[in-house]
């Protein structure tokens, strides 16, 4: 198929008004969107009250609280960890259940924070904090329903006690270890023994 | 089949995704927070981050679609594309080696205006107007030193460590080429049937006219930011 060469619109076939008026006309129309419908939705401006009109104010809050249906909670736990002992430390949080946490150790432990999705092979796990230190503190919303937690490793020579509190929106906590021989159960918040 | 292509176009501009953000696109913070943790050169995820810069931004694409919107030859948008990837490399590559720092709302508003520029030269604005229409290669190419000074600012807004900073670049400005490609073909094979149409010649006016506006929008905002979140 031919085409006729040309780089623009034909010249001849639009007036200088014509293209006047579009010029000015395309200004009026982006200053109508911008004023009527992006100030609005994207700063939370509205001059000619058109954002009130269509709800795009809605757009330009900022959603600075989520409630939560479960129940809140708070708990301190001490673990106690031989030489060249580990120890797991899980809790259950629904997706999007936020969690704040801090624990700090006696002395230097490898540690990560990781967690499996509701229904991933055994073993499976995604980590999201790994390091070795003392201490650690944050705040966690749970990218997924399933199991999140702390894996502690005591590398050194001597007996460390890592203090743990969380406050947020979990439950079950779940506790799996590799006890060096002759080494007591762990109690949970409530004095019952885990597992 | 009447495909209203002016329309098309308006609805695609609508939809883009983010299409009213602050900045014109901003990296979302789960990419910038992996930037920010970026130690040693990352090819892929640099090569990803500027394919998506480009796919989703839509003031780069805008600019594009004005540029290819009269050139009928292959060899006319392989000249035209390359003057403009030249320019925004150049800049690219010197505005992040240099650390320069350009405020962002400046040369987003310039940004804005090359769109505008472009739809008028092909309303055929400056002829008719001004009796004087400026040379079309040499302002692809200085519009494209100023795109790539938008890309450096929006790289630079993250500290991007210097180990690997040059290979990062580089797989930055590599992906912003794929992206370009990627887009640029979709532009090109819907103006192309476009031109088939006998609406082509009755609506390309129209077409230019909401490129304008959206020029203009995009400089009202970049405008609206410098003023008002500096």
């Amino acid at each position: 198929m031919e085409f006729a060469i040309q780089d623009k619109v034909d010249p001849q076939s639009v007036s200088k008004r014509k293209i006047g008026v579009a010029a000015v006309a395309a200004l009026l129309v982006a200053v109508l969107v911008f004023t009527g419908a992006v100030l609005p939705a994207e700063y939370g401006v509205d001059p000619l009250g058109t954002g009130e009109l269509l709800g795009l104010l809605a757009l330009a809050q900022v959603i600075a609280i989520t409630t939560e249906e479960s129940e809140y909670r708070t708990d301190e736990y001490e673990l106690r960890l031989a030489p060249s002992e580990w120890v797991e430390y899980t809790y259950r949080l629904q997706e999007g259940g936020t969690m704040l946490y801090t624990w700090g150790a006696t002395g230097p432990v490898e540690y990560n924070f990781h967690s499996a999705p509701d229904g991933a092979p055994p073993g499976y796990a995604e980590s999201f904090d790994s390091a070795e230190s003392a201490s650690a503190n944050g705040s966690y919303v749970a990218p997924f329903t399933g199991v999140h937690g702390w894996y502690w490793e005591n590398a050194g020579n001597e007996e460390i006690v890592i203090t743990l509190s969380t406050a947020g929106f979990y439950r079950d906590a779940h506790v799996a270890r590799d006890r060096a021989d002759g080494y007591r159960d762990l109690l949970d918040a409530r004095g019952d023994p885990l597992d | 089949m009447r495909v209203y292509f002016p329309a098309l176009l308006l609805l695609w501009m609508l939809f883009v995704p983010s299409v009213a953000d602050l900045s014109a696109h901003p990296m979302d913070t789960q990419n910038a927070a992996f930037v920010q943790g970026v130690d040693g050169a990352a090819p892929a995820p640099f090569m990803y981050l500027g394919a998506k810069h480009m796919v989703t931004g839509y003031d780069h694409l805008l600019f594009l679609v004005g540029v290819i919107f009269f050139l009928y030859r292959l060899r006319d948008v392989v000249l035209y594309v390359s003057l403009f990837t030249l320019g925004h490399s150049v800049t690219l590559l010197a505005g992040v080696l240099l650390g320069l720092d350009v405020n962002a709302y400046i040369i987003d508003t310039i940004i804005g205006l090359s769109v505008c520029y472009k739809a008028f030269e092909n309303m055929g604005g400056f002829e008719r107007l001004l009796n004087w229409r400026p040379n079309t290669r040499h302002a692809v190419l200085v519009f494209g030193l100023f795109h790539g000074l938008g890309l450096a600012t929006k790289l630079q807004e993250f500290t991007v460590t210097e180990n690997g900073l040059v290979a990062n670049i580089l797989s930055f400005n590599l992906g912003v080429e794929f992206g370009q490609i990627l887009a640029l073909t979709a532009v090109l094979i819907a103006i192309t049937y476009w031109r088939t149409r006998p609406t082509f010649e009755r609506h390309s006016f129209v077409a230019n006219g909401a490129l304008m506006v959206g020029g203009f929008i995009l400089t009202a905002q970049q405008v609206y930011g410098y003023v008002f979140y500096p």
